[in-house]
């Protein structure tokens, strides 16, 4: 009997030592250890042996029974094992096929500007106005200190509705009809953007457009306050290295007046084909408000001042984005908006 | 204005290039807008003189002459018809490139070798220049023109030119003396102008031989005048002629060029008129009704009431300020000149001006403001030049004066100065600066200066106006960098701005692009989309661009158009921007406007590898309002179109009316069938919604709710209806039958197709029951299905579907 058991040992060793797949095991287990089994076999023959005998075969054999149990959770877990490698190797994908998204939709060049703008002013203190886009006469030309047959209204080319009503030329007129609603509270802290027309149309000026306008008053406001906010603001949109001048202009509306330059945003100044070899490039116009635009909107120049100033979206945005056709600007190719 | 390098050193003493000065000048707040070098590709051109010409042997268009350019004689070859034998020439020698990038070699022209090229004036980009017969090809030179004298030093072509971009504040700068003043205190040199330049002569007593009445002093100041004999008109010495041309005025005779070159000296527009052909008072006065006049570009002319004219006792011989009449042109017969030199107000120049359209040197410059301080003294250069180049004999000097502004002095406080600058400058500082401008000052007590300002500058009124010249000439780099001291203030939108702000960063979340319009268009197009009642425009760019906006919609449709033809075919696109509502036409006051946000989408998604391609249709657009509105707080209901108009433009079937709490605000649909062809789109399907009914229902503050405790459970229940019956009615029934208990609805599957009869759908809605107190039993759940199942079997004619 002993010869029995261990032959049935080495022999069922032998053969989960070939088994290849779960199912083979089982069947190899029922086959020794089932109720038909060879093992269990030999237990039932365990009566026909002595008292004495008894024992120490019940021992071997449960020993037996014990080193096929352990090897069989070695091969379980080896068939396991070999299993999860052969799943991982199978549910191997190509790792270079793109993956799924939901396409998000693109803000347009000009408002994501804008957006950045005010952004950037709101962080100053500066809240937003609006005016309207068909405006006065009054407004747009007349509070500003420019007069009818002003040459200065040369400048800029308007359309017109009747002869007093006319699409804004600039967003200026939204200075006065802020001041007006807010006398005689101070400090006035507004930028006001949106869509501004001019009587042109060619590779570099569209006939609508967009400016932001920005007009501080308070007492004591200074015109190297405005160097400053147009500094930070530079630094802001364009990167902390830049630099600004200011140089004498003319405006109606703001006396002293200055253009601002920026140092070159592509050669930081040393220049190159952007700023024309100047190492600056102009990106607004400004100045402190003229006396009789603070009368205009209800201030007593002798009491406070201001300053203002205003700024091309488009060339902002061409500045910051590298855009080097306006007219891409207005003519919403979707290839182009996907940038964005 | 055209500054002459040579011109301007004239009166001051410098030693710069052009390119330092234009940089001088525009930090200085002169802008430069370019640099021109005037002989720039006549090197190695040079004055020949014809010694031999004969035909070709073998060509009948060619001619072959030998030119003496002093140094050599070139054999040249030319197709030239219009040279005689000793005419002097320009001759391009091998090695020159023109003006116009043409290089010169030596050719060999049917046998014969040419080394060099006679050249037109076309060619050398001359105007002007040399004798009547240059005309017809070969600029031909004077006789006197110097043989082998390079033609740019005969021409005073070694010189540059400043071009200045003037604002309109400096009109003072339209004179070569105030320009050379203005660099001058820039660099802070003193110019040395002759005495006529100082301006400021005293009135002349008044003198009879030549009439002058003022009619409309307050369209014209002053007119001076000055009477000419024994005029010889001929052309006018080459150093004057080549400084009109820097200027970029033509030469005539010498008549006409003294007075644009005096003109150019001081700024005073000045006109000439033969003196015999005037007859009797000359009148400056408004234009009488039906009016007429030749004017000197041989144009007729009406004129109106309000247009300032000369006129003699015959009626009007010139547009004042603008231009002169035929009849009183001085021509090769006149003998006597009368010279005007007038002040006429700038605004009553600029009206007239572009009523007629008709611009010329001197409107331009009456337009901008002319000092009238110096009609005067430019007369008196007038004289001296008629003198000088042997033109005539000046007799008498006549003029009228019906005002003159005062002299302005103005009070400057160092305290202002450094306040609004936010400098620090002191009194030196300040001196320096009038000094420099050569403005005499008296300084009071307390740091004020009352500054007497020149005439030529009629920009500097008001105190403000003085801080800006000192701080432009102590440079504006001098002002510090400061940040305001004030109170401080919070920057924040207004709800109104953030919610716009809103809907555009959902609507991009969406998928959908911005894109950004034109707030014109074309009217038809308008007409058809929006109110129908749109604003034109008095000076529209062009026909496509004639009326303000009343709908969003043309905008999108030319976009999606134009996208389209460039196969971007696949388009979500939205707009959120202003049309224009008058409340009367023609308008009267100003219109309202009116944010709309208006989209389109057509196409479908890009195809990809793991999901099927979407269309974009009535749904998906649908789909994407609804979770606008939903991100807003809002839900939109939708109802079949009632608007006659739009069931015209959207699809009757494929179109909805936008409603929010009961007011319609705003539509969505397919466009109707064949619209979509005549814009080459392929059924887009588009929308518009109302921005402030949106921001007036919106609710952005968020209530957060804990989720239930108890358990839900899932029902699913398909029917099968007639077509006519809307989803969202049985929805609605469901719902409402379903009691507090059943939490949601949804419909899951629409299907149509085989085993559905004809004319009917099959609806399939998923239900959720839930109860906050306790856990719901399937019994008391089956009960409602049961009882939904059989009322809307009842209601809609609708058959279960196991
Ligand atoms: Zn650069």
């Amino acid at each position: 009997m002993r010869e029995e058991i261990q032959r049935i040992k080495q022999e069922t060793l032998k053969q989960l030592e070939m088994l290849k797949s779960p199912a083979e095991l089982q069947e190899l287990k029922v086959k020794v250890m089932g109720k038909k089994g060879s093992l269990t076999a030999l237990l039932k023959q365990m009566g026909s042996l002595s008292p004495e005998e008894r024992p120490k075969m019940g021992q071997i054999i449960n020993e037996v029974r014990n080193q096929l149990e352990k090897a069989w959770e070695l091969k379980e877990k080896e068939l396991e094992k070999e299993a999860l490698a052969k799943r991982l190797e199978e549910e191997r994908i190509d790792i270079s096929l793109p993956g799924f998204y939901r396409p998000r939709g693109h803000r347009h060049p000009l408002t994501k500007v804008i957006e950045e703008i005010e952004d950037i002013f709101l962080g100053m203190g500066f809240t937003i106005a609006e005016g309207p886009e068909i405006e006065t006469d009054y407004y747009n030309f007349e509070a500003l200190n420019l007069p009818k047959d002003h040459p200065a209204r040369d400048m800029q080319d308007t359309f017109f509705i009747t002869e007093d009503i006319l699409l804004r030329t600039q967003t200026s007129p939204v200075q006065v009809r802020t001041m007006e609603k807010l006398k005689p509270q101070l400090p006035v802290k507004i930028i006001a953007p949106g869509k501004v027309f001019r009587h042109d149309d060619d590779a570099t000026h569209s006939p609508m457009f967009h400016q932001v306008e920005g007009l501080m008053v308070d007492k004591g406001v200074r015109m190297s306050d405005l160097k400053g906010i147009l500094l930070y603001f530079s630094r802001q949109m364009f990167g902390e290295n830049r630099e600004i001048r200011l140089r004498p202009s003319f405006f109606p509306f703001t006396e002293p007046s200055a253009e601002v330059d920026v140092s070159c945003i592509l050669c930081g100044g040393e220049g190159c084909r952007l700023c024309k070899g100047t190492g600056w490039i102009e990106i607004l116009g400004s100045g402190m408000v003229h006396p009789r635009v603070l009368e205009a909107g209800g201030y007593n120049p002798k009491e406070v001042t201001g300053f203002a100033f205003g700024m091309g979206v488009e060339r902002i945005a061409m500045l910051k984005y590298g855009i080097e056709d306006m007219r891409l600007l207005f003519d919403n190719d979707i290839r182009f908006l996907e940038q964005f | 204005m055209r500054v002459s390098m040579k011109w301007l050193k004239e009166y001051l003493d410098i030693n710069i290039s052009a390119e330092e000065l234009a940089e001088v000048l525009t930090r200085g707040g002169i802008e430069v807008e370019g640099v021109e070098y005037l002989n720039k590709g006549f090197e190695n051109v040079f004055i020949g003189e014809l010694i031999e010409l004969q035909s070709h042997p073998d060509a009948e268009k060619l001619q072959v002459c030998v030119a003496d350019i002093g140094r050599e004689q070139l054999t040249i070859v030319t197709g030239a018809q219009n040279i005689r034998l000793g005419d002097k020439v320009p001759v391009a020698v091998p090695g020159a490139v023109l003006p116009g990038g043409k290089e010169i070699k030596p050719v060999k022209l049917r046998g014969i070798e040419s080394n060099g090229m006679l050249c037109s004036a076309k060619e050398l980009q001359l105007e002007g220049v040399g004798l009547d017969r240059s005309k017809d090809g070969i600029l031909i030179l004077p006789p006197e023109a110097p043989v082998g004298t390079p033609l740019e030093k005969y021409l005073g072509l070694n010189d540059q030119v400043l071009e200045l971009e003037l604002y309109p504040n400096r009109p003072d700068c339209l004179a070569m003396v105030n320009v050379a003043r203005e660099v001058g205190s820039l660099l802070g040199k003193k110019p040395v102008l002759p005495e006529w330049a100082q301006g400021e002569v005293p009135i002349w007593p008044e003198e009879i031989k030549q009439k002058v009445e003022i009619e409309n002093p307050e369209l014209s100041w002053r007119y001076s005048a000055l009477l000419v004999e024994d005029v010889v008109i001929k052309p006018s010495p080459l150093w004057m002629q080549n400084r009109l041309r820097a200027a970029g005025i033509r030469p005539i005779n010498n008549i006409v060029d003294i007075t644009n070159y005096c003109m150019l000296e001081m700024g005073q527009p000045l006109h000439a008129f033969d003196r015999d052909k005037l007859k009797g008072a000359i009148r400056v006065r408004l234009a009488q009704e039906g009016e007429k006049i030749i004017t000197l570009d041989g144009m007729e002319r009406n004129l109106d009431p309000d247009m300032l004219v000369i006129a003699d006792d015959n009626g009007p011989v010139a547009i004042a300020g603008v231009m002169g009449g035929l009849e009183t042109e001085v021509t090769h017969q006149t003998t006597r000149v009368l010279f005007e030199s007038a002040h006429f107000l700038g605004a009553s120049i600029r009206r007239t001006s572009r009523k007629l359209g008709l611009r010329s040197e001197s409107s331009s410059r009456f337009e901008k403001g002319v000092n009238p301080y110096w009609t005067v003294s430019t007369l008196g250069r007038v004289a001296e030049l008629l003198l000088e180049l042997e033109a005539g004999v000046p007799m008498t000097f006549t003029e009228k004066v019906a005002y003159l502004p005062p002299e302005v002095a103005i009070e400057l406080k160092m305290a202002n100065v450094n306040n609004v600058l936010g400098v620090d400058y002191s009194e030196k500082d300040v001196e320096q600066v009038l000094e420099a401008l050569n403005f005499a000052y008296r300084k009071q007590p307390g740091g004020i200066y009352l500054v007497n300002i020149p005439t030529y500058r009629q920009d500097l009124r008001i105190e403000e106006d003085l801080i800006e010249e000192v701080a432009r000439i102590q440079g504006y780099d001098r002002i510090p960098t400061t940040l305001p001291s004030g109170s401080q203030t919070q920057g924040r939108r207004t709800p109104e701005q953030a919610f716009r702000l809103h809907l555009r960063k959902l609507f991009i979340q969406a998928g959908m692009d911005e894109v950004l319009t034109y707030s014109f268009v074309k009217k038809e197009q308008d007409d058809l989309w929006g109110t129908g009642q749109s604003i034109p425009l008095l000076n529209p760019l062009r026909e496509e661009l004639a009326i303000m906006r009343t709908s969003l919609i043309p905008g999108l449709l030319e976009i999606a158009s134009r996208n389209t033809a460039r196969r971007n075919t696949d388009l979500l696109l939205f707009e959120i921007g202003n049309v224009y509502w008058p409340k009367e036409l023609p308008l009267k006051e100003l219109p309202r406007e009116v944010t709309k946000i208006a989209g389109l989408v057509q196409g479908q998604s890009k195809r990809h590898w793991l999901a099927p391609q979407v269309k974009y249709d009535f749904f998906y657009l649908k789909g994407i309002l609804d979770e606008v509105a939903r991100a807003s707080g809002m839900e939109f209901t939708y109802r079949r179109l009632t608007s006659e108009k739009y069931q015209k433009l959207l699809h009757p079937g494929r179109s909805a009316e936008i409603v929010l709490q009961g007011e319609v605000i705003g539509f969505i649909g397919e466009i109707y069938p064949q619209l979509d062809e005549e814009w080459g789109l392929e059924r887009p399907v588009l929308f518009e919604l109302d921005f402030a009914a949106l921001f007036r229902n919106c609710n952005l503050t968020i209530r957060a709710k804990s989720y239930p405790r108890f358990p839900a459970i899932q029902r699913d229940l398909a029917v099968v209806v007639p077509d006519g019956v809307a989803a969202e009615n049985i929805k609605k029934r469901v719902k409402e039958l379903g009691g507090e208990l059943l939490k949601e609805v949804e419909i899951f599957d629409v299907y149509k197709g085989e085993s559905i009869p004809k004319g009917h759908k099959s609806l399939a809605l998923s239900m959720r029951y839930q109860s906050e107190e306790r856990t719901l039993t399937d019994e008391e759940v089956n009960s409602i299905y049961t009882a939904i199942l059989q009322a809307i079997q009842q209601e809609f004619g609708a058959e279960w579907r196991k």
